[in-house]
């Protein structure tokens, strides 16, 4: 009798080869899809709502206020003064650094005023401006007397609570002169 | 006498099998840190520029605000009016507390829009705010 030999099949596997390729396009599909935006932007607080009936108004004496206004036209007013937007910071700084030593209630208070036609862009480059300096000034500060950058703090160290008590950002904006509501 | 060279009997490759798992590892890692945008955003704006901007370090914490050219307000997903923002921002910040409002204004809008919404965060007491910023270098 003739046997007949059952022929060995080949084992049965599934290509991986290619698997590495398929999973590099997935990759590829990642990275290229992933938006890495970042959120950057100039921090503000804004003033608790208080209605216009409760409103108090605290006088300010004219040595700590440093008002700023920019009209509908795009012209600059500092403390009622003419002045380009690239030189706020610098006329600002000396105003900071010679209130360091200060107690909190004579610090320097920015005050920003806008008319309603006043163009966003303009605002947000003045409040660069005004924000420019009180970093500026922390910066020069923090060299001074750590001998670091204000980037190097830990986020909870002393040094950075001392910085910002000596040199704390308060600006005000100006509550607007008609608000719908 | 020949001197027959010994060779090694293995044939030379790079071991290809764990490449797979490598690179699956990698796109696990892209796929977790990806957040996909999650909302269309549906005013058009061009952010202004600033020096002195500061990093949002808390993502979780964002709400977004967006005012496009022709001044439509968006908040979350949806065009919305000026006088539901208050709502709006009000719920949002009762589930969470310590909220931030990002502002997308465009660099070409007016103050008074950018007052009136203000107002409207002040209102509803979403008192942290954040004016969206470009990089100026």
């Amino acid at each position: 009798m003739v046997q007949i030999k059952k022929k060995k099949r080949p084992d049965p596997e599934i290509p991986t080869s290619s698997m590495a390729d398929i999973s590099f396009l997935l990759l590829l599909f990642f990275l290229v899809s992933t938006v890495i935006d970042v959120d950057t932007g100039i921090g503000m607080t804004l003033p608790e709502f208080i209605p216009a009936d409760q409103q108090t108004t605290v006088p300010i004496s004219k040595e700590r206020l440093a008002a700023l206004l920019i009209n509908e036209n795009g012209d600059v007013l500092l403390n009622n003064e003419v002045i380009a937007i690239p030189q706020i910071s610098k006329t600002l700084k000396p105003r900071i650094e010679s209130k360091i030593e200060l107690p909190a209630n004579k610090k320097l208070v920015v005050s920003v005023k806008t008319d309603r036609k006043t163009n966003y862009n303009l605002y947000i480059q003045a409040l660069d401006q005004v924000k420019l300096a009180y970093f500026e000034v922390r910066e020069e500060y923090a060299q001074r007397k750590y001998g670091k950058r204000t980037i190097d703090f830990n986020e909870k160290s002393e040094e950075i609570k001392d910085i910002r008590e000596k040199i704390p950002i308060t600006i005000s904006i100006a509550e607007p002169e008609k608000v719908k509501s | 006498m020949t001197f027959k060279k010994k060779r090694a009997s293995s044939t030379a490759g790079i071991p290809t099998s764990s490449l797979a798992d490598i690179v699956f590892m990698l796109l696990l890692f892209f796929m977790v840190t990806t957040t996909l945008r999650e909302v269309d955003v549906l005013v058009k704006y061009k952010l202004p520029e600033a020096k002195a901007i500061e990093k949002i370090e808390n993502k979780r914490l964002v709400s977004y605000v967006w005012v496009g050219t022709d001044g439509r307000i968006q908040v979350n997903d949806s065009l919305t009016k000026l006088e539901e923002i208050q709502k709006i921002m009000y719920a949002k910040r009762t589930a969470l507390p310590n909220i931030i409002v990002s502002l997308r204004i465009d660099k070409g809008s007016d103050m008074g829009i950018v007052t009136d919404i203000q107002q409207e965060l002040r209102k509803a007491s979403c008192l942290r705010i954040n004016y969206s910023a470009m990089i100026k270098i």
